[in-house]
């Protein structure tokens, strides 16, 4: 597994919460906790499907090392806040690419499309990349907006895919039916995996260095 | 993914330990420590154990 200095790394997380506006509260009154981990963003998923059920990323930035991240107090005072006992399993990665297939529907803003996102393994990453760039027009007519890719460290077959979609129905549509270069779908909710994440951006946060938190609404 | 924040320990440490023969969180606990500081990964190792039914196809094929 990489320990070299990292320029960005990201964390994500599923779990399930009591109520997910009450999470953000409380994440919002600890904000020291984003600082002492160096995040320079928070973004948080709210399941459209399975009431409580989040996907939480924190983009972090010059990490030394995962395991330094992940055992810091501060990664379980950010589980504390959100009011989880028991901590999930949690993707460890970087980008390997952020691929932008469209811009959402006219008069839709961003944050109304729907996020899909998965963890699983896949055989070869560069080699999906080269699949999924050659389907682009396909994905883009499935209503595909974006397909963010990241690889966990400490598994070079694992990965994170976040697509955003432009509608609920179409990515219904897209999970019943993907597009053979999108293999991940078919590969979702094995072994160690949770199932597919279905959901819309509920929150997120920039944090500057040095200063307080900036709260976008995501509506 | 990462499973005990506490030691390190991932999916694919336990994974392994449960296709070596694992079946309580008690004895995956003993072999990679995952578990034994502040017990908060117990529930997610337990959650492991269980998926082991439904091996992923792409690490079984490996």
């Amino acid at each position: 597994m990489s320990e070299h200095p990292l320029h960005s790394l990201i964390l994500a997380a599923d779990y399930r919460v009591d109520d997910v506006e009450s999470m953000w509260e409380r994440l919002k009154s600890h904000r020291s906790i984003l600082t002492e981990l160096s995040a320079h963003h928070v973004v948080v998923y709210s399941s459209l499907w399975e009431p409580g059920r989040v996907l939480a990323t924190v983009g972090i930035h010059n990490a030394n090392s995962v395991r330094e991240v992940l055992r810091s107090p501060a990664i379980f005072e950010f589980f504390d806040a959100s009011g989880v006992d028991d901590i999930p399993a949690i993707f460890a990665g970087e980008v390997v690419e952020k691929i932008e297939l469209a811009e959402p529907p006219p008069g839709q803003h961003a944050v109304a499309s729907v996020v899909v996102g998965v963890v699983t393994a896949v055989e070869d990453v560069p080699a999906l990349m080269d699949k999924v760039h050659d389907a682009a027009d396909r994905f883009r007519d499935a209503g595909v907006c974006k397909v963010w890719v990241y690889r966990a460290l400490d598994d070079g077959h694992e990965v994170l895919i976040l697509q955003q979609i432009e509608t609920e129905a179409a990515a219904r549509r897209w999970i019943d039916h993907p597009d053979a270069a999108a293999e991940w779908m078919s590969a979702a909710g094995f072994g160690v995996y949770p199932t597919v994440f279905v959901g819309t951006l509920a929150h997120i946060t920039s944090i500057e260095p040095a200063d307080e938190p900036t709260d976008e609404a995501a509506g | 993914m990462f499973v005990c924040l506490c030691t390190g320990v991932t999916s694919q440490v336990v994974t392994e330990l449960v296709a070596g023969g694992a079946t309580t969180s008690k004895q995956i606990a003993e072999k990679c420590g995952a578990g034994l500081d502040c017990g908060r990964c117990r529930r997610t190792v337990r959650a492991i154990i269980e998926s082991a039914r439904t091996d992923c196809p792409v690490h079984r094929a490996g």
